[in-house]
């Protein structure tokens, strides 16, 4: 099954420059419906109004991390399916470690190419499709 | 103390002694006592010597280390000020980040809108050579493209502009990279008075002990690692997340 271009993304990134990129790459690969919030207290209610299809995260970010916007998503009942991929400076083995066993569906290291995203994102959605 | 005053002291003491035993013998008890506390006295003067002698020496020490000064002002002035700096670094990076990317969101459809154009153009030219065309459909081709070649041209034109405005932007690593210079001077002096302070106060053997034992691992969020190439506890790039990703079951 292609890939859904029309699905909902969100991007949380603390830096608004970070989250441009990602906007724009994501334009490139043909996935126009983005929002954007800048940490994971943001990102949680926006992600409860309904809506959206794909998450994509930071973990470093004040207020609420990364990894506790992925816990809380696992941990609702409504959102407990939604693909949530990684894309973060944290490279300790035990970090990506907990990412995993914390349910995320995909981790990028930065700094990415646009070619890792495009091929992450397509792994994700061949894996749930 | 040195070999001529301990003489001195012993035969100070051997007299004194001497003539508490005599005290002693002949049965004056009292004035066996007072001559004990004299003794004593003497002893107690000594230490009282001493601690003046130390405290005049770590008085001395304090006003050497100049604490009321340079201390001061890293804490008064110049840390402020480095906090400044690289607040004005964070701002400096971000305006040039969005001033590149500005320039190409506004390259990006000019590219896209030309491309298309272009294999327009290319498709209307091999149906002309196929004479799959009509006289009319002709004329209208080469008005199209004397209207293509003039918006190229101007947009070529808008790009140029575009994209040297982008090389200007990338001045901020120039201006970063003094402030930065500045702070690293800054965080070196900092350190220097700390090891003063540690010399002072401390123990030089804590201090090398713990530069030797090297940095310990931070716990929970780190940032970008900027030496992954000494560490064991990080990736070394995507590849070695997909590497570990897959070991454990992804």
């Amino acid at each position: 099954m292609p890939i859904d271009k029309n699905m909902k993304i969100l991007i949380v990134d603390d830096f608004s420059t970070m989250r441009r990129i990602i906007k724009n790459l994501l334009r490139d690969l043909g996935f126009t419906n983005t929002a954007e919030a800048d940490d994971g207290a943001t990102a949680l209610p926006m992600l409860q109004s309904g809506g959206f299809d794909f998450l994509i995260t930071d973990w470093n970010m004040p207020g609420m991390q990364g990894i506790d916007l992925l816990k809380a998503v696992r941990a609702d009942d409504n959102l407990k399916t939604l693909p949530v991929l990684m894309v973060t400076a944290e490279a300790k083995r035990e970090q990506i470690v907990e990412a995993a066993q914390c349910g995320v569906n995909g981790y990028i290291v930065k700094p990415f190419t646009a070619q890792t995203l495009e091929e992450k994102i397509g792994k994700i959605f061949e894996r749930i499709g | 103390m040195s070999t001529e005053q301990q003489e001195n002291w012993r035969d100070a003491v051997l007299v004194q002694a001497r003539e508490l035993v005599a005290l002693l013998e002949q049965g004056d008890d009292v004035g066996a006592q007072v001559l004990l506390e004299q003794m004593r006295g003497g002893k107690d003067s000594d230490l009282f010597t001493e601690v003046g002698k130390l405290t005049r020496q770590l008085h001395e020490a304090l006003l050497g280390f100049q604490l009321d000064t340079r201390i001061t002002n890293l804490a008064a002035q110049d840390m402020p000020d480095a906090r400044d700096r690289l607040k004005y670094v964070i701002t400096m990076t971000e305006e040039a980040a969005n001033r590149t990317m500005d320039g190409l969101e506004k390259c990006m459809p000019m590219v896209d809108g030309l491309n298309r154009s272009v294999v327009d153009f290319r498709d209307q030219m091999q149906r002309l050579f196929r004479r799959e065309m009509q006289p009319g459909e002709f004329r209208k081709l080469c008005d199209d493209l004397v209207a293509h070649f003039n918006k190229t041209e101007s947009q070529l034109d808008e790009m140029h502009a575009i994209l040297n405005d982008i090389t200007l932007a990338q001045g901020f690593q120039d201006l970063t990279g003094q402030v930065i210079r500045r702070v690293i001077s800054l965080v070196t002096e900092v350190e220097t008075s700390l090891v003063e302070l540690i010399k002072m106060f401390g123990t030089m053997n804590e201090y090398s002990e713990a530069k030797e034992k090297g940095k310990e691992t931070t716990k929970g969020v780190e940032g970008p690692i900027i030496d992954a190439e000494k560490r064991q506890d990080v990736v070394h790039g995507q590849d070695d997340v997909d590497a570990l990703l897959s070991s454990l079951g992804f």
